[in-house]
């Protein structure tokens, strides 16, 4: 079993001829991966961008720290995006999240679809999205400005659907 | 048996520990042993997913004393 911690060296951009690894714990660099996802049949490309907020819940926050089970979020996120890929006939479907710590104001976690007509682009972004936040095996810690921190905002579908493989999605 | 928790189960066990696993036949039993390690788990252990070789398990699974399980947490990222 891979137990790789998050401390490992993952590159933030692969080159076009490999899909981009799916962490990253190098900022991540949105031009890179948004050149990658054109495609002559693609009459839409959609980038969705998560952003750390300088508060939560009324709390300065000073700076995210991400943590992931490596391999399962990666093999979780490849399937998540081979079934967008599918569902939607997408040319191009592409995530990246941010492990280690990300600053306020920095890039998370980024996804990318390329598709024909928009309405497939953006309802396969949401949905990529969506399932990573609900699924993957990643974590935050909020580090708040005045010192104390939390791990914070997980996913509590459970609390509806009575299981915590079940979830739902806005 | 040995066990990896993440995030979250960290701040009520170390991130990396073993414990007898002949006591341990399935997930069930698993969040009991641990509960005798620490109570003020059981909210958070009762939303975690456990795996063992990087797939989901469920109650079902026959656990071994050999398995490495890992239990992750609900999901917080984005």
């Amino acid at each position: 079993m891979n137990m790789t911690p998050s401390s490992s060296s993952l590159p933030a951009v692969a080159d076009s001829s490999v899909a981009p690894p799916a962490l990253s714990d190098e900022p991540i660099d949105m031009v890179g991966l948004l050149s990658l996802a054109h495609h002559p049949g693609a009459g839409a490309v959609v980038l969705f961008s998560g952003e750390v907020r300088d508060s939560n819940r009324g709390q300065a926050v000073a700076f995210l720290e991400y943590e992931a089970h490596t391999a399962m979020a990666a093999s979780m996120i490849a399937e998540i995006l081979a079934t967008a890929r599918e569902r939607w006939s997408l040319h191009t479907a592409i995530a990246q999240h941010r492990v280690g710590r990300v600053d306020t104001g920095d890039t998370a976690v980024v996804v990318i679809t390329a598709s024909a007509h928009r309405s497939e682009a953006y309802a396969a972004n949401k949905y990529i999205i969506d399932r990573i936040k609900h699924e993957a095996p990643i974590w935050k810690c909020e580090h708040y400005a005045d010192g104390t921190k939390e791990w914070g905002n997980n996913c509590n579908c459970h609390t509806v659907t009575g299981d915590i493989h079940k979830h739902i999605y806005e | 048996m040995k066990i990896h928790v993440y995030a979250a189960l960290k701040d009520y066990f170390q991130p990396e520990f073993e414990v007898r696993g002949e006591l341990v036949r399935n997930t069930d039993e698993l969040k009991t042993l641990l509960l005798t390690l620490n109570d003020k788990a059981a909210e958070i252990l009762s939303a975690c997913r456990f795996a063992v070789e990087e797939g989901f398990i469920d109650n079902a699974f026959k656990l071994n004393e050999y398995d490495t399980v890992v239990i992750i947490p609900p999901s917080s990222g984005g």
